[in-house]
């Protein structure tokens, strides 16, 4: 097909319902909460490593780590799943015929996703439920292998995301993977496209990121009465390494990406949208450097935005290679994207994510930061009980107001 | 070209795509509604807890709250996403359609999901570390943001039945898609559903508590719970019926499998024994027979449910416009709409399709079998399985032996009109109908696998067709021994 066949196809494949607000804020929105969901992802492989390290070492500090961050890492896997149901549900919006016709493509693999991912999670608590919190002098921790099998599935449904992605920036080979050597395929059965240094450059990101939450970790514990400095200090130096090495690290699979780019996307791996997640990872491993000599110091807590800024960056990258390989080499721009505009619905969601979400995370994240860093049975302050009693209201006027609406909408 | 917004298609010969939704989505519906309603029975135990002071209150929410954690949170939010993947694949129009029409409602609610993520986490492991009264709020809140999710996905799903309001065609807006008759009463229904469910798959918890006195205590407050939503449930699906279109009750009343109702109400009076009988004789509560019972109400009780849900909307799949097999076939002005059925009349559905093939946009004696089969496989494939197994097979649909002119008089007279009620309008041009009909009458007479034979046949002879056209034309290298042999 010529690119202009192409362009006319993609275009007759967007949803004649149009969108209800600016297509460019559900790009950004799209941007700012894959950036979220990447770093959980991250996150959760990074503790997730961790903690199979740990289980086959025998030394103590390495024992209690690994039992401290399979914590993280499990909190992490719910946290990066439902965080990635928003990027899932924005890029359906305005790239949807990219989108739809990469997954019928590769049907099978995106229902085995699912499977994969359950197996993956279960295989975590699975190990969980086997050893507990085992700490430092623990014996051999039971049934190693569901963590291995853990982490291998859940890196195998990010290599099937991220095959999926890759597919969509292709268009112009869609005909020939729907029908192959002039035979139609309609069984969903193969992956057709992928970038091995793109996929590692956002899976070793788990490394800083891991190095990050390490550090804050050590920060945030260090103020309880019954700390361990020894154990302490051991894993926030791991933790420092990790983050300054890490970030260097993660240069090599970007810089390997970035030659590997498609022809359609010109040259934009020389321009600044390529080269500024080199220049910011460099920066991370700088800033390291000198902002985290102090233990003690707050900036320690700041590890963990620093390489959220860093992902943040990496995914603009992303969204704008993707915006180029579509727009400038066949014709997509998301920009002219049919518009039927819809306030009451816009203003909702805005004001549920910014005074519901706002009120309520406040408060629980609030109560949580209190609990980690209290002996015994943290008892809510006057100010923090305030929070839950607002919180409630909040959330209890959000659910009056929907039904009052429904039933005057309904009547009429 | 005239393209209309038509995907490619998959096909899944074992059970068919259909079914794919509708397993994940039928154990979505089990997990998330124990998950909502759970979350609103630790809300009254966690406040109880606190008026009380007891611990064993807590205990017991503890230990539920990780049992859900576990088995219907992991579950649930990775089928619940499953849904979005099963349906992309699919359905991808019915599911673009709910996408473009209710983006912000599912954005709300993604608000909500971050909300019972971090608050179940902080239920479960903050017993005994935070003060009750804490607790308790907490567990409000949960229990409010799980009901919230419900509340916006029940709209969306009636959506999917008809839209709220009959004005939504000439205004369109939100508003008048999402709130309607369907829509309450069905969040009604679902709310019972819900109830019956939490305290079924609770018996799994409270057959664990050594206590004999609370465990009596909590079997006869799961129990009483259970039999009053059970019935409430019962009352308000008659209720439901009443809300939805005149032909989805046709297409409930003739095309429900024979044991719909008698299933249904099986699973009613299995559910209310159950009860009684544990709320009598609390020791019969043990994990296995509140694990066999949750299984089912989800074979039993939910699959019947889900399916019927799912064959009322036929020929729809989405908002009264989208068809199941995702041709747009009818106009909607207030969204600006229009039905894609005119442009398949004028061009035929191989030309309209942007997936078609070069060399099947036209039918030919040498690609009469490949053309029927892609026609069947957009038309026809979302509801019936071209295989012998798999979503209402086609061939259970003819008789033995049916021949090419008597198809073709079935598709030109039923099936391209779209006179049968729960199926969708199928515009074809002359030609297509006899591609279809060849393809249809060789896969019932002779099964799939003489299908694809004859496609294999098709093939082979295009490419010795080209091969011989290459061949003839001078200086055109066809193969390397060629093109040595001819320089010698």
């Amino acid at each position: 097909m010529e690119p202009m066949q192409l362009t006319e196809m993609m275009l007759a494949l967007r949803n004649p319902a149009g969108v209800p607000f600016y297509p460019i804020v559900f790009v950004g929105l799209g941007v700012l909460t894959f950036a979220l969901h990447i770093f959980f992802v991250q996150l959760m492989l990074g503790t997730a490593a961790i903690t199979l390290y740990g289980a086959y070492k025998q030394d103590s500090h390495w024992r209690r780590l690994a039992s401290a961050m399979l914590e993280i890492a499990k909190v992490s896997v719910s946290v990066a799943i439902v965080i990635g149901v928003a990027p899932l549900l924005f890029v359906q919006v305005v790239y949807d015929p990219q989108w739809y016709t990469s997954n019928v493509l590769s049907a099978d693999w995106v229902i085995g996703f699912i499977v994969i991912m359950i197996v993956g999670y279960w295989g975590m608590y699975y190990y969980y439920f086997k050893n507990g919190k085992y700490g430092a002098n623990s014996d051999t921790p039971k049934a190693r292998w569901s963590l291995i099998l853990s982490l291998a599935f859940l890196l195998l449904a990010g290599w099937i995301m991220h095959s999926l992605t890759s597919q969509m920036l292709h268009p112009e080979q869609w005909a020939s993977w729907y029908n192959p050597n002039g035979t139609m395929d309609y069984s969903g059965s193969k992956l057709h496209a992928n970038n091995p240094w793109r996929y590692a450059f956002f899976i070793l990101l788990a490394i800083p990121a891991a190095g990050a939450m390490l550090i804050a970790y050590r920060r945030f514990k260090s103020v309880r009465a019954d700390a361990d400095m020894t154990y302490l200090n051991w894993a926030s130096d791991l933790g420092k390494k990790w983050l300054t090495y890490g970030s260097l690290m993660v240069i090599v699979p970007y810089i390997g990406w970035m030659m590997t780019l498609p022809e359609a996307a010109g040259d934009f791996a020389t321009s600044l949208w390529g080269i500024l997640p080199i220049a910011i990872l460099v920066a991370v491993a700088g800033w390291a450097q000198i902002r985290l000599n102090d233990k003690d110091s707050l900036c320690n807590y700041m590890a963990l935005p620093m390489v959220l800024v860093a992902v943040l960056v990496a995914s603009i990258t992303r969204e704008v290679l993707r915006f180029v390989i579509l727009n400038d080499a066949f014709g997509y721009n998301f920009f002219d994207y049919k518009v039927t505009m819809d306030w009451y619905s816009t203003g909702l969601f805005f004001g549920t994510f910014a005074i519901v979400g706002g009120a309520v995370l406040a408060y629980f994240l609030t109560i949580a930061w209190r609990v980690g860093q209290s002996n015994g049975v943290y008892t809510s302050s006057a100010a923090v009980d305030r929070m839950g009693t607002l919180a409630i209201w909040i959330t209890f006027l959000w659910l009056i107001h929907f039904f009052v609406l429904g039933f005057v909408v309904w009547a009429q | 070209m005239e393209l209309i917004s038509l995907f490619p298609t998959w096909f899944e010969p074992m059970v068919g795509s259909g079914w794919v939704v509708g397993f994940i989505a039928t154990f979505h519906v089990l997990a998330s509604h124990t998950s909502v309603g759970a979350a609103l029975l630790f809300a009254y135990l966690s406040w109880r807890a606190y008026k009380e002071d007891r611990d064993d209150y807590l205990d017991f929410v503890k230990k539920y709250g990780l049992f859900l954690l576990v088995f219907t949170y992991v579950a649930g939010s990775l089928t619940g996403v499953g849904i979005w993947y099963s349906t992309t694949v699919a359905s991808p129009n019915g599911i673009g359609a709910l996408i473009h029409s209710f983006v912000w409602k599912w954005a709300t609610e993604w608000v909500f999901f971050v909300i019972e993520v971090v608050g179940i986490y902080m239920i479960v492991y903050l017993v005994g570390k935070v003060d009750k009264k804490t607790h308790m709020k907490i567990s409000v809140i949960f229990g409010m943001a799980s009901l919230a999710t419900m509340v916006i996905i029940v709209g969306i799903l009636s959506f999917m039945m008809v839209p709220g309001k009959e004005q939504w065609f000439e205004q369109g807006g939100y508003l008048l898609g999402f709130y309607g008759d369907n829509t309450f009463i069905q969040l009604a229904m679902r709310m019972a559903f819900m109830m019956t469910m939490t305290a079924v798959v609770g018996g799994i918890v409270v057959a664990g508590i050594k206590d004999a006195a609370f465990k009596k205590e909590m079997a006869r407050k799961l129990g009483w719970l259970g039999i009053i939503a059970t019935l409430t449930g019962a009352v308000l699906f008659q209720l439901y019926v009443q809300t939805v279109p005149d032909y989805a009750l046709l297409v409930m009343e003739n095309r429900l499998p024979d044991y719909f109702n008698t299933s249904i109400m099986v699973v009613l009076v299995i559910t209310l024994a159950y009860f009684i009988a544990t709320m009598l004789q609390p020791r019969l509560l043990v994990a296995g027979f509140a694990g066999t019972m949750s299984v089912v109400i989800l074979v039993a009780g939910l699959w019947p449910e889900e399916t019927a849900r799912e064959s009322m909307r036929k020929p729809w799949v989405a908002g009264q416009y989208v068809y199941s097999n995702q041709v747009i076939g009818r106009d909607v002005p207030g969204m600006d709409i229009q039905s894609q059925l005119p442009i398949i009349e004028k061009v035929g559905i191989l030309k309209a399709h942007p997936f078609t093939p070069e060399h099947l946009r036209e039918v030919n004696d040498g690609n009469i079998i490949q053309a029927g089969e892609f026609i069947t496989m957009t038309y026809c494939s979302n509801c019936h399985s071209a295989s012998e197994s798999g979503i209402r097979p086609l061939h259970r649909y003819f008789p033995e032996g049916v021949t090419q002119e008597v198809m073709e008089r079935y598709i030109r007279g039923a099936i391209v009109p779209g006179t049968i009620a729960y199926m969708p309008k199928m515009p074809m041009i002359e030609s297509e109908i006899k591609a279809i009909s060849a393809y249809l009458v060789m896969n019932n007479n002779q099964g799939m696998a003489a299908t694809q034979q004859a496609i294999a046949q098709e093939i082979a002879q295009r490419d010795a067709t080209e091969m011989a056209k290459q061949a003839e034309q001078p200086g055109l290298v066809v193969s390397m021994k060629s093109t040595a042999e001819e320089s010698k």
